[in-house]
């Protein structure tokens, strides 16, 4: 009998295709492929243009990439490869693979990408009202090494996270010693909710006239909507700050290029990381989430988005002299996304108990990384944050992860 | 009149005995939601709820407090008597805290162990299956959408097999779906001899046994046209999310308002469960109260149908098939347009309102949704006993001239290798539900 007791009226019943049952098959394939293969403390406006500054604890530098939900189908699979052709053939063969990184803990938005942040499965509200409840990654960084908060950074597209992702609720650590955190997509949304509001529509059709909306929705009372929190300022936006987002704003619109919540994102963090060269930064893309209006096409093509503009983050990486040759990166989905023929909907949706959703992959690149590999062995998402403070220099961690060991500085 | 009255008398009677002081705490917003909305569940739905609830009325104490034993420890485990958990209906602060819990999964199998010990209950008292004659699914991914030969039944993996068509389709004619519906016309242009005329007329067909579902509006036009209207279309669901724009529209509108706050999102989805939904319908909506309840509870779970056309047709076959287990469904996909430009994909309800920028179609993209999302309407079905045996499933691509068919071997058109005339799979069709 089918109920509707579950949320959104869809309870487990066995599936009846579940494309991970094709992976042990994809993954000797996709194997033999793959076989080819207290310092900080300077203010932002002081940094940017100036000579390198001393970097805290290790001065080793981080950047994770986190993806919404992609299925192992659509992303690292012979039937997939096609969609991912950057990380495939372009850093595959540099990596430190990881085959198997689980997320054991609530497959949803907030609780997946806080507990990746604390090494701790978080189980807090869906909808980002609470913060995480043991320390970031960001609070024991800047804590433990005494460091400034704009060397913590995230930015991200996803509309189900807020503020409190960047600091827990621990009463030892908390905002004071969070990261700065902006969600580019939502400046977006504002812009055009204003727009609509204001009668001016038309200038979101006339790539001239879009940045003017965008900055605009950036100033005065419209910020504190944006639920963005950076250097402290709770009303509006942090001047040291416009001037980056202003370029970024500007390289995105009069780019040409595709218009999405991510690019705006990419370019946002490209600057943050030129202007600001944080010592761990974290960018979240989520276009692949078109996935929940149930249109395949957009989603695969939010894939295709993510792996480009992860491998042009790289490219950052490697070009930009504040990262190049001391940057660990690490790209890695939220979860999977649900089997198709699932009583929850398919690939709309990532509810399911099942591997198809919990299952999923990480790769490595960079400083830490002494010997390109794929590694068998499952890891958890937990497994990031001890490993990532190891790596900075950080002081033992309380994380029910367990540092990775292939991984170290 | 009071909702215990529109109850059936057996129910009555067992919750006038104290039925619902048996029932664990997380059962209680589906099953007082079942019962308020009883005047609006299809047949297949109250004998569902019928039979847990009969089921728990029969058992006595220490059999109910066995039968609940694994569900009630996980409530005691999670903490649920501190949330504000609301026992009246299902909320998405209920939701949330249940998912949110260490032990959701835990809960999410004693749940349903539940509802298995209830329907095997039942089906030792019948000691028999019941009967239930040939059931059809057909799907039309139509001529506007190009699919590919090499792929475009990769992902059935290889439960049916394409069969080549002859669809000799003319400009006179939307789809080949419509023509199979509504017939051919005669030479007084009225139409006969369609399968949905058959589907509707079986005498074994119960209420909410026919379904048809549009992703645009032309096939649902069609069929209530004067020449076929009174005919075909009677006694079928039909839903079409073209003519379906306005009740849509509104929703997403007041969806829109939300803000990102569970306490906000149940205060907007509360106004959205009583708003009198009437005056936004199509009159073949409009005129059944079960119907506009159906497409109010679709829209509030979800899953891109207020936003494209085959989002919609993928999850309204999906929920008629948990929900009313339909003899007949038959759905076409459609075209969507491309996300504008710096609006973000599928936010809002109306893309040509924030942006004036001419809407233009995703041919592509459509085809690649369409062709995901009609295996996904027959895996819908696939999940329930009923559709596992006797039913046939045609996925019409009108593109390539060919359709795949899963079917039981003794399906007419199972071994054929020639091209087969519309006309010809209409034929066996009609065979199969007659």
């Amino acid at each position: 009998m089918e109920n509707g007791l579950c949320p959104g009226a869809e309870i487990g019943s066995p599936f009846v295709v579940d494309p991970g049952s094709l992976v042990d098959h994809s993954k000797r394939t996709f194997l033999r492929g793959a076989g080819m293969l207290m310092a900080g403390l300077l203010l932002p406006t002081a940094r940017a243009g100036q000579g390198p500054r001393v970097q805290a604890g290790s001065g080793h530098k981080i950047v994770v990439v986190i993806v919404g939900g992609v299925r192992r189908d659509e992303t690292f699979s012979p039937q997939g490869m096609v969609n991912i052709p950057h990380l495939s053939a372009d850093l595959l063969p540099r990596s430190l693979f990881y085959l198997h990184a689980r997320n054991e803990g609530v497959t949803a938005h907030f609780n997946a990408i806080s507990s990746i942040l604390t090494g701790n499965w978080q189980r807090v509200d869906d909808w980002g009202k609470l913060a995480p409840t043991t320390p970031t990654l960001f609070e024991q960084f800047r804590k433990g090494l005494g460091v400034d908060r704009s060397d913590t950074w995230v930015v991200a597209s996803n509309k189900a996270l807020t503020s409190l992702i960047g600091a827990s609720s621990d009463s030892n650590y908390g905002p004071a010693y969070g990261a700065n955190v902006v969600f580019p997509k939502q400046l977006m949304l504002m812009a055009v909710v204003d727009a609509l509001r204001n009668g001016r529509t038309a200038n979101m059709a006339d790539r001239s006239k879009v940045e003017a909306e965008l900055e605009s929705a950036m100033e005065g009372s419209n910020y504190e909507g944006l639920g963005w929190n950076v250097f402290d300022a709770s009303d509006r936006l942090d001047p040291r700050v416009r001037g980056s987002i202003e370029t970024a704003i500007a390289s995105f619109v009069r780019g040409g290029g595709p218009t999405s919540g991510d690019e705006l994102t990419f370019f946002m963090s490209r600057e943050v990381m030129r202007k600001f060269a944080p010592q761990v930064l974290v960018v979240a893309f989520s276009d692949v989430e078109a996935a929940h209006f149930g249109s395949f096409a957009l989603h695969v093509s939010g894939i295709r988005t993510a792996d480009r503009l992860a491998y042009q983050l790289w490219q950052e990486v490697e070009t930009n002299p504040d990262y190049r040759g001391k940057t660990t990166m690490v790209i890695l989905p939220e979860f999977g996304r649900d089997p198709d023929g699932s009583s929850t909907n398919g690939f709309f949706n990532h509810r399911a108990n099942m591997d198809s959703t919990r299952d999923t992959w990480m790769m490595a690149l960079g400083a830490a990384v002494d010997k390109p590999q794929i590694v068998e062995r499952p890891i958890h998402h937990i497994d990031l944050c001890p490993t990532l403070a190891d790596l900075l220099g950080c002081p033992p961690l309380d994380s029910q992860g367990r540092a990775i060991g292939e991984i170290r500085g | 009149m009071r909702i215990e009255d529109k109850l059936p008398g057996d129910i009555q009677d067992a919750l006038s005995k104290g039925l619902l002081k048996r029932i664990p705490l997380t059962f209680l917003p589906f099953v007082n939601q079942q019962l308020n909305q009883w005047v609006n569940l299809f047949p297949n739905e109250r004998q569902a709820t019928e039979r847990l609830l009969l089921y728990v009325a029969s058992l006595n104490e220490e059999q109910s407090t066995a039968l609940f034993h694994e569900v009630v420890e996980l409530e005691e485990k999670m903490g649920v008597r501190n949330w504000q958990f609301s026992t009246t209906e299902q909320t998405i602060q209920n939701s949330s805290q249940l998912a949110s819990s260490p032990y959701f999964q835990h809960w999410r199998q004693a749940v349903q162990a539940v509802f298995d010990a209830a329907d095997a209950h039942v089906r030792e008292a019948n000691n028999a299956s019941a009967k239930s004659g040939n059931r059809l699914v057909l799907l039309d991914i139509p001529q506007p959408l190009q699919v590919d030969a090499a792929s475009v039944w990769q992902r059935w993996q290889g439960i049916g097999r394409p069969v080549q068509l002859d669809l000799g389709l003319t400009g006179e004619h939307n789809s080949a779906l419509e023509l199979l519906l509504a017939g051919t016309p005669n030479p007084a242009g009225l139409r006969s001899g369609g399968l949905l005329d058959l589907a509707r007329s079986r005498p074994e067909a119960a209420p909410a046994d026919v379904w048809v579902v549009d992703a645009g509006r032309s096939l649902v036009d069609a069929l209530l046209a004067p020449e076929t209207a009174g005919t075909a279309a009677s006694g079928a669901i039909l839903l079409s999310n073209g003519r379906l724009d306005l009740y849509r529209q509104s929703f997403s509108h007041e969806m829109n308002t939300m803000r990102k706050d569970l306490a906000d999102a149940d205060a907007v989805f509360d106004r959205l469960r009583k708003v009198d939904v009437t005056p936004w319908c199509p009159p073949e909506v409009a005129a059944d109260p079960a119907i506009r309840e159906f497409l109010r509870s679709l829209y509030l779970t979800g899953n891109g149908a207020v936003i494209f056309g085959n989002s919609f047709v993928e999850w309204a076959a999906s929920e008629a098939f948990r929900r009313a287990r339909p003899s007949f469904l038959a759905a076409q996909f459609g075209v969507r347009s491309k996300p504008k430009p710096f609006t973000g994909v599928a936010v809002f309800d109306n893309p040509d309102q924030v942006n004036p920028l001419p809407a233009i179609d995703d041919l592509p993209g459509s085809a690649v949704d369409a062709r995901m999302l009609a295996l996904y309407v027959w895996l819908a079905a696939y999940r329930y006993p009923e559709y596992q045996r006797s039913t046939v499933c045609v996925c019409v691509a009108e593109s390539l001239s060919q359709a795949y068919v899963v079917a039981p071997p003794e399906f007419g058109l199972w071994k054929e290798t020639e091209p087969v005339p519309l006309g010809r799979l209409a034929g066996a069709l009609r065979a199969w539900m007659a």
